[in-house]
C-alpha cells in the first residue's frame, strides 16, 4: 500500500520532469527537470528491489552525466539569441504526440498481454552489490570488457574532438 | 502491478521520441535521447524483478555505461558546433540539403 | 542416272579461293610494300584458267555418256534442312550448264589476261582482280547450281560483284551512284525471283527442290501457280538481264572499267536471266502465255534499245544499248520456246560483244580515256589490229553471213516465224536493220574519215599484245562460232541444238523450207539496208550532229530515267524523309524519351522529400515506425 503510493508519486514526478524537459525553452531548465526525472527513476528502481542500480543511477546518471551536461550548458555561455526561435513549438509537440501515439498504444497492447505478477520487495539480497557483481564478472565478463574498451574509445574521441585540432577554424 | 512500471516506461519513451522530433534545441534533443535510454532501463529492471533474474540489472549497467560514453562524445560535438556557428539550432546545420 | 563427280565443286572454288587470297594480299600490302602488278596478274588468271581446264574435263566426261543420261552431279554438303525444304550445296553439270561453263570460263580467262594490260598503273590493281575472281566464282555457282536456291546464291553474288566493279573508280561520285543504281534495280528483280521460287516451292517443292526433282514433278503444278511462277521468275530476269522495265541500270553501268563491261555486262552476268529461263524450260514450255509475254517484252526491249543506240555518242553506251537489244532477242528466242536458239545466241553474243567491248577498251586506252565518238575518227591507220577485230565483231553483231551472229539471230527469227509469232518476227527484222545501222555508224565514225580531235589522234597508238591477243582470239570465235549450230539448210546438223536437247523441254518447229528462206532473206536484206544507210551517212566522215525533235527525244533515252526518278525515286525518298522527320520522333523515339522523362519527373517528385535537415529524417523514421505499429496492432487483434 505504501509501495503503491510511493510508486504513484515517483511516477508522477518522472512524467512531469519528462514533460518539462520537452517543453522548456532554455536547456538549463530542461536539464533540471530531467534531473528530477532521473531521481524519481532511481526511486522506482529501489521499489523494484534493484539496490545497486538505484545507487548507480544516482551516482552515474544524475551525478556524473547530468553534471557533465549542466557543465557544458553553462560553459557555452548561452545567450538568448543563440537559442532557436521556436514559436511553433507547441504545435510540433502536439503533432509529434499524435504521430507517436500509435507506437505507444501498440506497445501498451503488447504489455497488456503479458501475465500479471507482483513487484514486492524481495529479500535474499536480490539486486545487491555482491550478487550483481558476481553475475557481471562471471557470466557477463566479455560484454563488460567490451564496454570498458568502448569507454576508452569515447574518452580518446572526446579528447581529440575537443582538443587543439578541433579548434583550428 | 508490474504492468504499471511498464506503462510508465512506455510513456517516458514516447515522451522522449516527441522531444527528439519536435524540438530544435540541440541540448533538448540530446537529453530526450537520454530519457529514452532511461525508459528502456526501467523496462529492463522491471522484467528482471519479474523473472527474479539479475541479468536485467547487468544490462541496465551496460546501458548506463554506453549512455555515459555517448554523452561525452555528443557534448564534445556540441561544443564544436557552437564554436563553428555559435548557434544551437539543428536547422542551421543543413549542409545535407541538396 | 547421274554420276557423282567430286571435281565439279572445284570449278567455282578455284576463282573464289583466288578472290580471297588476292583480296587478303591486297589488303595487307596496299598501304605498305606494294606488290608488283605481275604477281596479281598471274595469281588472278590461275583460277579462271584452271576452271576452264576442269570445264573441258566435264565436257569430255559428258560426251562419253549416252545422251539420255548426260548428267554429272556433286553434292558438296547439306546446307539446311527445314521441314519439307531440304537444300544441298549441290552442283549439276548437264549439257546446258556445260555449254555455259565452257564459254564463261574461256571468255573470263581471256578478259582476265586483257585486264592485266588495261588496268596497269591503277592503284587498286589487286582489288580489281579479287573482285573479278569473286565474280567469276559466283557466276560459276549460278551456272552449276543444281537447285534454284543455289542458283540464287550465285545470282546475288554476281549482283554484288557487279556493284563492286561498277563503282570501282570510287573517287568519282557518279560512278558510285551508278553502282548503287545497278544494285538497287537488280534487287527489285531479285524480289520477283524470290517470290517465284517461293511459289514454286509451295507448289511442288515438297518432294525435292533441285532441278531434276522439279522437272519430274512439274505436271503436278497447277496452271495458275505455274503461270505466276513463270512471270515472277521473269521479273527477276528483267532485273538481271536488263529488260523493260528494269534495264535502266545497264547504260549507267558503263561507268565501270571496260573489262568489267565486257565480262559482266556483255558476256556473262546479263545472260543469267536467259540461262534461268532455259533452265526452267520444263516450266515455261507448259505455260504458253508466259512464253508469249517473255517474247514480247524481249522484242520490245530490243526495239527500244536499238532506237536509243542509234543516237548515243559515248562508245560504251552504244555497246550497252546494243547489249540490251541483243538480250531482248535472246528472250524473244526463249519466249517462243526456242530455248536452244536463245542459248546459242547467248553463246555467240558472248564472243562478239566481249570482242567489241575489249576493242572499245583498247580505243579508249589509246586515246587516254576519251569515250565520245565525235572526238574520234580515222583510227584505222593507227590501230590496225583493233580495227580489224572490231570490224569482225561488228559484222557478227549486225548479223552478216557467214559470221556467227547471223546464224544465231536467224535461228531465233526463224523460230518466231515458224511458230506463228509474225509480229515478233517483223519487229525482229526491223531491229536487225537498226542493229546494223548503229553498229556501223559507230565503226565508221570511230575508225574512218578524218580525225576530229587532232591532239588525241597524235598520241594514239596500238594497244600492247597482252590486250590485242585476246581480241584476236575472240575475233576467231566471233567468226567461226556460228558453225557450231549450222542449220540443215546450209548443210550442217545443228550440233549445239542436239547437244542441248537433254536439258531443255523443246519442240523444234518444222516449217517448210520456204519459210526458212523467207526468214534468212529478210535478215540479210535488213542487214544490207542498215549497212548501206550507215555507210552513206558516215562512211566518208561526218561532223557531230545536232539532234532535234524525235532524234533529240531518243538521244535523251525518252527521258525514262527522269520519269523513274520523278515517279518512283522521289516519292520513295519523300516517304523515307517523312518517316525520319515525323514518324520516328513521335512514334519510336517518343515512348523511349517518355520513359526517361517519366523517371525524371518521378525523381523531381521524390526530391521534395530530401530536405537537408536530419530532424526531418528522424521524423520520417518515426512516421514509419508509427505506421508499422498501426498495422501490427491491427493484426495483433
Amino acid at each position: 500500500m505504501f509501495a503503491d503510493g510511493l510508486f504513484l508519486g515517483f511516477a508522477v514526478l518522472a512524467v512531469l520532469g519528462a514533460v518539462g524537459l520537452v517543453v522548456f525553452r532554455h536547456p538549463m531548465n530542461g536539464a533540471m527537470s530531467f534531473v528530477v526525472t532521473l531521481i524519481s527513476l532511481a526511486g522506482l528502481y529501489a521499489l523494484l528491489s534493484a539496490k545497486l542500480i538505484f545507487a548507480l543511477q544516482l551516482i552515474v546518471y544524475a551525478g556524473a552525466i547530468m553534471s557533465l551536461i549542466v557543465f557544458i550548458i553553462m560553459f557555452l555561455n548561452i545567450q538568448p539569441s543563440d537559442l532557436p526561435q521556436e514559436e511553433t513549438k507547441l504545435f510540433y509537440i502536439l503533432g509529434g504526440s499524435v504521430v507517436v501515439l500509435p507506437i505507444g498504444l501498440f506497445m501498451a497492447k503488447i504489455v497488456k498481454s503479458l501475465p500479471k505478477s507482483s513487484t514486492e520487495i524481495v529479500g535474499n539480497n536480490f539486486g545487491g552489490v555482491k550478487e550483481v557483481g558476481l553475475l557481471l564478472f562471471r557470466d557477463w565478463l566479455v560484454p563488460f570488457e567490451i564496454v570498458s574498451i568502448l569507454l576508452l574509445v569515447s574518452l580518446i574521441g572526446a579528447v581529440i574532438l575537443a582538443g587543439k585540432r578541433g579548434t583550428t577554424k | 502491478m508490474m504492468h504499471n512500471y511498464l506503462y510508465l516506461a512506455i510513456i517516458l519513451f514516447c515522451l522522449g521520441i516527441v522531444g527528439v522530433i519536435s524540438r530544435r534545441n540541440v541540448f533538448t534533443v540530446f537529453m530526450s535521447i537520454e530519457l529514452m535510454l532511461n525508459a528502456a532501463n526501467l523496462a529492463f529492471i522491471a522484467f528482471a524483478r519479474v523473472h527474479e533474474n539479475m541479468d536485467g540489472h547487468v544490462l541496465a549497467m551496460m546501458v548506463m555505461a554506453v549512455a555515459a560514453a555517448e554523452a561525452a562524445l555528443a557534448l564534445a560535438v556540441v561544443i564544436l558546433l557552437h564554436k563553428h556557428k555559435s548557434k544551437l539550432d539543428t536547422n542551421v546545420f543543413s549542409l545535407l540539403k541538396g | 542416272m547421274e554420276q557423282s563427280v567430286n571435281y565439279l565443286g572445284l570449278i567455282p572454288l578455284f576463282p573464289l579461293m583466288g578472290a580471297v587470297f588476292i583480296g587478303l594480299l591486297h589488303v595487307f600490302t596496299c598501304n605498305r610494300a606494294k606488290l608488283p602488278e605481275k604477281v596479281y596478274g598471274i595469281l588472278a588468271c590461275i583460277g579462271p584458267v584452271l576452271s576452264f581446264v576442269l570445264a573441258l574435263k566435264v565436257f569430255i566426261a559428258l560426251k562419253e555418256l549416252p545422251a539420255a543420261s548426260r548428267f554429272l552431279s556433286h553434292k558438296a554438303f547439306i546446307w539446311f534442312s527445314v521441314g519439307d525444304l531440304h537444300i544441298d550445296m549441290g552442283f549439276l553439270a548437264d549439257p546446258l550448264s556445260c555449254l555455259m561453263l565452257l564459254f564463261v570460263t574461256f571468255i573470263g580467262s581471256l578478259i582476265h589476261i586483257y585486264s592485266i594490260g588495261y588496268m596497269g598503273g591503277d592503284k587498286n590493281y589487286g582489288k580489281f582482280f579479287a573482285y573479278m575472281n569473286l565474280f567469276l566464282g559466283s557466276m560459276l555457282v549460278l551456272v552449276l547450281g543444281d537447285s534454284p536456291v543455289v542458283m540464287f546464291v550465285g545470282w546475288e553474288g554476281v549482283g554484288l560483284c557487279s556493284y563492286l566493279l561498277i563503282s570501282f573508280y570510287s573517287e568519282d561520285r557518279s560512278n558510285v551512284l551508278a553502282g548503287n543504281k545497278a544494285f538497287i534495280v537488280n534487287r527489285i528483280g531479285d524480289l520477283g525471283f524470290v517470290l517465284g521460287m517461293s511459289f514454286l516451292f509451295w507448289g511442288i517443292g515438297a518432294s525435292g527442290f533441285d532441278y531434276l526433282s522439279l522437272k519430274a514433278n512439274v505436271q503436278n503444278l497447277e496452271p495458275a501457280i505455274a503461270l505466276t511462277v513463270c512471270l515472277l521468275l521473269f521479273v527477276g530476269a528483267t532485273g538481271k538481264s536488263a529488260q523493260i522495265p528494269l534495264y535502266v541500270w545497264l547504260p549507267d553501268a558503263m561507268a565501270g572499267p571496260t573489262p568489267v563491261s565486257a565480262l559482266i555486262h556483255a558476256a556473262t552476268m546479263v545472260t543469267a536471266g536467259v540461262y534461268m529461263v532455259a533452265r526452267f524450260s520444263f516450266l515455261y514450255a507448259g505455260v504458253e502465255l508466259a512464253g508469249n509475254i517473255v517474247a514480247w517484252v524481249g522484242i520490245l526491249t530490243a526495239l527500244l534499245a536499238a532506237i536509243f543506240g542509234m543516237f548515243q555518242e559515248d562508245i560504251k553506251k552504244v555497246l550497252a544499248y546494243s547489249t540490251v537489244s541483243q538480250l531482248g532477242y535472246m528472250f524473244a528466242g526463249v519466249g517462243v520456246a526456242a530455248y536452244s536458239a536463245g542459248i546459242f545466241h547467248v553463246f555467240t553474243h558472248a564472243f562478239f560483244k566481249a570482242l567489241l567491248f575489249l576493242g572499245a577498251g583498247a580505243v579508249i586506252y589509246a586515246l587516254h580515256h576519251e569515250q565520245n565518238i565525235w572526238k574520234m575518227g580515222g583510227l584505222k591507220a593507227k590501230m590496225p589490229r583493233t580495227y580489224i577485230t572490231m570490224v569482225i565483231g561488228a559484222f557478227a553483231l549486225a548479223g552478216c553471213p557467214p559470221f556467227s551472229g547471223f546464224f544465231s539471230k536467224d535461228e531465233i527469227l526463224y523460230s518466231a516465224l515458224a511458230t506463228g509469232h509474225y509480229g515478233i518476227w517483223a519487229v525482229g527484222v526491223l531491229v536487225a536493220g537498226m542493229t546494223a545501222y548503229y553498229t556501223f555508224r559507230m565503226i565508221f565514225v570511230v575508225f574512218h574519215g578524218e580525225p576530229r580531235d587532232h591532239h588525241a589522234y597524235e598520241h594514239a597508238h596500238e594497244a600492247p599484245s597482252v590486250m590485242t591477243v585476246p581480241l584476236i582470239i575472240l575475233a576467231v570465235g566471233a567468226l567461226f562460232a556460228g558453225f557450231f549450230n549450222l542449220p540443215a539448210i546450209f548443210g550442217g546438223d545443228q550440233m549445239v541444238s542436239h547437244w542441248l536437247a537433254p536439258s531443255l523441254s523443246e519442240h523444234h518447229p518444222h516449217a517448210s523450207v520456204f519459210v526458212e528462206i523467207i526468214a534468212i532473206g529478210a535478215s540479210v536484206v535488213a542487214f544490207a539496208i542498215g549497212f548501206k544507210i550507215a555507210y552513206s551517212k558516215f562512211g566518208q566522215g561526218a561532223p557531230a550532229p545536232s539532234y532535234k525533235g524525235f532524234a533529240d527525244f531518243a538521244y535523251h533515252k525518252f527521258y525514262v530515267d527522269e520519269l523513274y526518278d520523278a515517279v518512283i525515286v522521289q516519292p520513295y525518298k519523300a516517304i523515307g524523309s517523312s518517316i525520319w522527320k515525323v514518324i520516328e520522333p513521335n512514334v519510336t523515339d517518343a515512348p523511349v524519351k517518355g520513359v526517361s522523362r517519366l523517371y525524371m519527373v518521378l525523381g523531381a517528385a521524390f526530391k521534395v522529400f530530401q530536405v537537408g535537415y536530419v530532424r526531418v529524417y528522424a521524423i520520417y523514421m518515426v512516421l514509419g515506425l508509427s505506421l508499422m505499429s498501426l498495422l501490427l496492432s491491427q493484426s495483433l487483434n
